[in-house]
């Protein structure tokens, strides 16, 4: 004989409940700092060039990550691009349902290697496709502070 | 190839208070239900309900406290909770005069092993002394828990306030 016994469901389950309090600083790095500081004050989208590969790098690196070379040629790069894969949510990061599913995209920037991930906007989610023509949306300075979120969201160009 | 490009900079709380240096915070909801198990939950339960709670050994007839689900002994099944008085005795103690962050403490907390009564010798909890001179506390006080009114029991350790000595 023992003492054990069948549960229905996990919420069944005898738990000891708690909350592990964290709070995290993420800095932006040496070239994320250029980054967002261009785009704080300025409302412009920036790169660091590899001559030698012939690499635009959006966000900006500070190494070349094909020949490891050093990365000093900066170059202002163009809020224009194409939604090259996207996705649409519909819960936020606790799994809770967002109010209305919003499209997201990897935004590949045109001129460039590279690209951001951001929402998409002023556009239906079922209405956004793969090589769609989109444009960053800046907030007004004054609300900016050198975040990604001082881009609003990119809408069809 | 060059090394070091830049002069390292240790970034100090300033730079961060009076925005010298962009960052994001970030605080992920870090809430957890940590499955107790049978035993504990049973235990857990009794405690909200006033209550200790061993469990018993049929093949050496041991009863233990907290519960478990097996004897180590004899590593037969547990086959009965069993309720337990709530009191006991000291059978070892410590004066400690700083909390467990690191505050230091007029008056000692007199954490203590409490052999609980109905449990086999030697059986107990590790809880606190209270409504005691510290000076007066000895191995092989008898004590009695002090439980916390119903309506604040919650189903922790902490239910019982403390062991107060038995007069």
């Amino acid at each position: 004989m023992s003492l054990l016994y069948r549960i229905e469901h996990p919420r069944d389950a005898l738990t000891w409940e708690g909350d592990i309090p964290i709070t995290s600083r993420y800095t932006m790095g040496l070239a994320g700092e250029r980054f967002f500081r261009e785009i704080k004050e300025k409302g412009q989208l920036t790169a660091t060039r590899c001559p030698a590969c012939d690499l635009t790098y959006v966000p900006p690196r500070l190494y070349c990550e094909r020949c490891f070379a050093h990365l000093e040629e900066w170059v202002d790069a163009p809020a224009t691009g194409w939604v090259h894969t996207f996705t649409v949510v519909h819960i936020d990061l606790d799994g809770q349902p967002l109010p209305q599913p919003r499209a997201m995209a990897f935004v590949l920037l045109d001129d460039t290697d590279g690209g951001l991930v951001h929402f998409l906007g002023e556009v239906e989610p079922d209405e956004v496709y793969t090589g769609m023509r989109v444009e960053a949306v800046f907030k007004k300075k004054a609300e900016r502070t050198g975040s990604i979120l001082d881009i609003l969201h990119f809408r069809p160009a | 190839m060059e090394q070091h490009v830049y002069d390292t900079k240790y970034l100090r709380e300033q730079d961060f208070t009076e925005g010298r240096v962009l960052f994001e915070t970030w605080s992920p909801n870090a809430r957890y239900a940590w499955d107790a198990g049978v035993a504990i939950g049973r235990f857990l339960q009794g405690l909200k309900a006033g209550q200790l709670i061993g469990t018993h050994c049929p093949s050496c007839a041991r009863v233990m406290i907290p519960p478990r689900m097996f004897c180590e002994h004899c590593f037969a099944p547990a086959d009965a909770f069993v309720p337990l008085q709530d009191t006991g005795t000291i059978i070892t103690f410590s004066l400690c005069y700083v909390t467990w962050d690191m505050v230091s403490l007029e008056e000692p907390q007199i954490p203590a092993v409490i052999a609980i009564d109905g449990a086999s010798p030697g059986m107990g909890i590790l809880h606190l002394v209270g409504e005691a001179d510290p000076k007066a506390v000895k191995i092989g006080m008898r004590v009695q828990a002090v439980w916390k009114p119903d309506e604040e029991r919650s189903g922790a350790i902490t239910d019982i306030a403390y062991f107060k000595p038995l007069k």
